[in-house]
């Protein structure tokens, strides 16, 4: 008796991922202190799929990309109305429990933020976080995350080397096989490639198509080709309202609105 | 306002600065000047490493003859310490001080980077208290609560825990903390390793919890972010991800607290029992390495005085250890032995359980240290100044001094006799120091980290060796104890808190400064004297205040190099007591109490009014920029 009603308690798997779409964002406004930085965004994002958020700087895109796994909550002054549902339950709702929402929407950063630790310590670090201590089940989770994050070949025989002494684009995709063994269902990425080399680039693009078959995300890019190439949907932003939101290949070939027109053929400001 | 102060200095600067043909003419003049300065510059930051090696030889030398007649295994080993007999083994002392410094080191060390830890990420730096009622005092009251900064209070509480002088935390050990002890226990014994422990403890609790504060501080933010984005909650976060991160600076801050405990002679001389004898449990009578210098250092002689030199070696042995042990500390992760092959054989459902609450008792835990930290401000300070109020006595401020009563005015004098001329020792040889550390020599090249380590070891020898190292030197040359010789020995102590507080004020001031000068064609020395120092001016003067503090609260280095007498003349050739060792005399047979109750509370104040100014100079300083 005990023990079940210790499982219902510790269950992490709150949200109910059944359904098509993943993300469900109504009329969101988002405040820094006095400034609008989101103005009444509405957009469903689709299971499995990688919706890719586009905009010149300050558009919004990230902090709404921040907005998803509650990273904003760092922020001081930062303050949201409106709604925004995962998996069925609003993570804006008071008795969301914030570990359970960033284990299931996993975060991957703009620049690389290996832990100073060991390969294998780094990737290890949210299993470790959710309780999992004996040895076999950590290594498997770990294989299992270099693996699919497609890394597991360079890295296998230095598990037990610094995370700091990779290279960037090892580094950043060290960072995807860490946010995968905490085994989310969405993934976020803010300008994952921003900081890297074109061969880092090109290889973590193939590494999100593969993922995208048992995830969804979320990627915030500056770069439109990157967009045109991985995505299957693109949003626009700008001065913090969405603009426009459509398949990927028609957002670039017949936009709608004049000012995705504008910025897609970059006769923006 | 300030702006239009630094304006009118650049003016001043711009205008000084200016070369004239007059001084072009005199090229080769000024050329000696420049080589001149500069050489002095070096011989100032070549005093500290002459310093270390002369403190270090001299007591090797003074060990000498106790070593040869009692032979080096025998004093070290043995177990038995008797003068009379003629028996010098100092084996239980070693042990007594590595185990009083142990339990201080686990005691200080865990509250000392707990509070750390609750200083960085959770303490409220605002409250937000608010009050609907309609009572206006209690409306007042919230909004005076609101104001106040916690953690800028913190801070404060820090500094003044680490300024407090070791003879007030022996005080307050003997009168406080041993009956305290004594009472919890059925032989009614509070003097021991306990105790000791517990006060060394918070002696070292400033120096590890500012330390690993600095440390967690400079972890970079993306550590917590991106251990808060795989899910950890805040606790988990900092105690899995921030904390492992700054482990190099918080185990160098453990390490230098460790010297800290290793090297206090007067803060647990009255509170150890004095026994030289291994000790049998937590509450037995136990005598340190430090105490034993200061017991019986004031009448040996012959090999018993060779003896406690040596004494002193073992200790400045054990401390140097210590020191260089810093450089040992890795600073960054390089990996480690650990994962030698997967096992990945285990094909069961792996469960992801929501945890934390562990971190989330440190969580709690580190609250508690912190609230333990002002708790242990608050009773020093209340204890001190009940006691000093309830004595205070007219006689004592106002009566001429005598031979047999303690009064406030020789040891007032002398006090300020002693930091008066350790300061124009100090000063002078200290800027020079840190200008050609940081202005002539390239950084990080091979002589500035000779240069530095010793510094580092110089402000790391224990006030007591320093006391040994005064005693037979300079005392001995200037024929006997006296003001002078005491302030000599303070130069050497203060010196390396002169050299860093400076050598960061002349980092603060900003390169373009120097450019600009250069720019009007002024040369190096013209720069550094009339637009550098004056632009370094707060740091030099917190520098100065720093050392009025440390010369204030200092005692084992003063009890054998000024003398403990009740008059003073006047001049600083002869002996006089300065407040603290003063207060030592006063208590140390237990015959003044009240006198050194109200000493006490006089160093209090002084060290509080102190720790005022730096804050006011730091405070300019933020504004002005």
């Amino acid at each position: 008796m005990k023990d079940k009603k210790q499982t219902v308690k510790d269950n992490l798997d709150i949200f109910d991922f059944t359904s098509d779409i993943a993300v469900n964002i109504k009329s969101l406004n988002l405040y820094y202190g006095n400034f609008q930085a989101l103005k009444e965004v509405s957009m469903e994002l689709k299971k499995n799929e990688i919706t890719a958020m586009i905009g010149p700087s300050g558009c919004g895109k990230s902090t709404l990309l921040k907005t998803l796994n509650r990273m904003n909550d760092l922020v001081d002054g930062c303050r949201i109305e409106g709604s925004i549902t995962i998996g069925e339950k609003d993570i804006y709702a008071k008795d969301i429990d914030l570990s359970a929402l960033r284990k299931n929407v996993g975060m991957v950063f703009q620049k690389p933020n290996p832990f100073p630790m060991s390969v294998y310590d780094n990737v290890a670090f949210a299993p470790r976080t959710f309780g999992i201590r004996k040895k076999a089940e950590l290594d498997e989770i770990v294989e299992t995350s270099l693996k699919r994050a497609s890394i597991w070949d360079e890295l296998k025989d230095r598990l037990n080397k610094s995370a700091l002494g990779l290279s960037g684009g090892q580094q950043q995709r060290l960072c995807i096989a860490r946010s995968l063994a905490a085994q989310p269902k969405i993934l976020l990425m803010d300008e994952p490639t921003s900081a890297l080399d074109p061969i880092s680039t090109g290889k973590i693009e193939e590494l999100m198509s593969e993922l995208v078959k048992d995830l969804t995300i979320v990627i915030v890019t500056h770069n439109m080709q990157q967009a045109t190439r991985i995505a299957d949907r693109t949003a626009f932003f700008y001065l913090g309202e969405l603009v426009e939101f459509a398949d990927t290949q028609t957002l670039f070939t017949c936009p709608a609105d004049k000012r995705t027109e504008n910025y897609i053929t970059g006769r923006f400001g | 306002m300030a702006d239009i102060k630094n304006m009118a200095d650049i003016n001043n600067m711009n205008v000084a600065a200016a070369p004239t043909l007059k001084s072009r003419r005199r090229g080769s003049k000024s050329k000696m000047k420049e080589v001149t300065a500069k050489i002095i510059f070096i011989v100032c930051a070549l005093f500290s490493i002459v310093a270390v090696l002369g403190i270090t030889g001299y007591i090797l030398y003074g060990s000498v003859p106790a070593l040869r007649e009692v032979g080096v295994f025998n004093f070290l080993f043995g177990t038995l310490w008797s003068p009379e007999y003629g028996k010098y083994g100092i084996l239980p002392m070693i042990v007594n001080s590595v185990i009083v410094t142990f339990g201080a080191a686990v005691i200080g060390g865990t509250v000392g980077v707990f509070t750390a830890v609750f200083l960085s990420y959770w303490c409220p730096e605002k409250f937000h208290l608010e009050y609907k009622g309609k009572n206006k005092a209690a409306a007042r009251v919230a909004a005076l609560i609101n104001k106040i900064n916690l953690r800028a209070v913190f801070d404060q509480v820090i500094k003044l825990l680490a300024g407090i002088p070791s003879i007030i935390y022996g005080l307050f050990g003997l009168e406080v903390l041993v009956p305290f002890l004594a009472n919890m226990n059925s032989a009614g014994i509070g003097q021991g390793i306990l105790a000791c422990s517990i006060l060394l403890s918070v002696m070292i609790i400033p120096t590890v919890a500012s330390l690993s504060k600095n440390a967690i501080e400079a972890v970079p933010q993306s550590y917590y972010e991106g251990a808060l984005a795989l899910g950890n909650t805040k606790a988990q976060a900092v105690f899995r991800a921030v904390v492992p991160a700054a482990r190099s600076g918080i185990v160098s801050s453990l390490i230098l607290g460790i010297g800290r405990a290793m090297g206090e002679a007067m803060a647990v001389i009255w509170i150890s029992g004095n026994r030289t004898l291994f000790p049998t449990g937590l509450f037995s009578y136990i005598r340190t390495l430090t105490t034993n210098i200061v017991m019986e250092m004031g009448y040996a002689t012959d090999i018993h005085r060779s003896a406690l030199i040596a004494t002193g070696l073992v200790l400045l042995i054990f401390i140097l250890i210590i020191t260089l042990s810093l450089n040992l500390v890795p600073k960054d992760f390089k990996g480690k032995r650990g994962v030698k092959k997967l096992t990945s054989s285990c094909n069961s459902d792996v469960k992801y359980l929501r945890k934390g609450k562990v971190s989330e008792g440190l969580k709690i835990f580190a609250a508690i240290c912190a609230a333990l930290v002002a708790i242990c401000l608050a009773a020093v300070v209340i204890y001190i100044v009940i006691n000093g109020i309830a004595n205070f006595s007219f006689d004592f401020f106002f009566s001429k001094q005598q031979i047999d009563t303690p009064t406030f005015a020789p040891a007032f004098f002398a006090t300020l006799e002693l930091i008066a001329i350790s300061l124009v020792i100090a000063l002078p040889i200290g800027i020079g120091a840190a200008i050609y550390l940081h202005e002539y020599a390239k950084p990080d090249s091979r002589p500035v980290k000779i240069i530095r380590t010793f510094i580092d070891t110089l402000s790391g020898i224990p006030s007591i060796v320093f006391g040994l190292f005064g005693n037979i030197v300079f005392a001995r040359l200037l024929g006997g104890s006296s003001v002078l010789a005491g302030a000599l020995t303070m130069t050497l102590v203060v010196l390396p808190t002169v050299i860093r507080s400076t050598e960061e004020s002349l980092h603060a001031v900003p390169m373009t400064l120097r450019e600009a000068s250069y720019g009007l064609g002024a040369n190096k020395v013209r720069t550094i004297f009339k637009v550098v120092l004056p632009s370094a001016f707060p740091g030099i003067a917190t520098a100065s205040i720093l050392s009025i503090g440390r010369i204030l609260g200092e005692s084992a280095a003063l009890v054998f190099t000024m003398g403990t007498t009740l008059t003073f003349t006047g001049n600083p050739a002869e002996r006089g007591s300065s407040f603290t060792v003063l207060l030592y005399y006063c208590a140390n047979e237990g015959l003044y109490m009240g006198q050194a109750y109200m000493l006490a509370l006089i160093l209090l104040i002084f060290s509080l009014l102190l720790n005022l100014a730096v804050y006011a100079i730091q405070k300019r300083v933020k504004k002005s920029h």
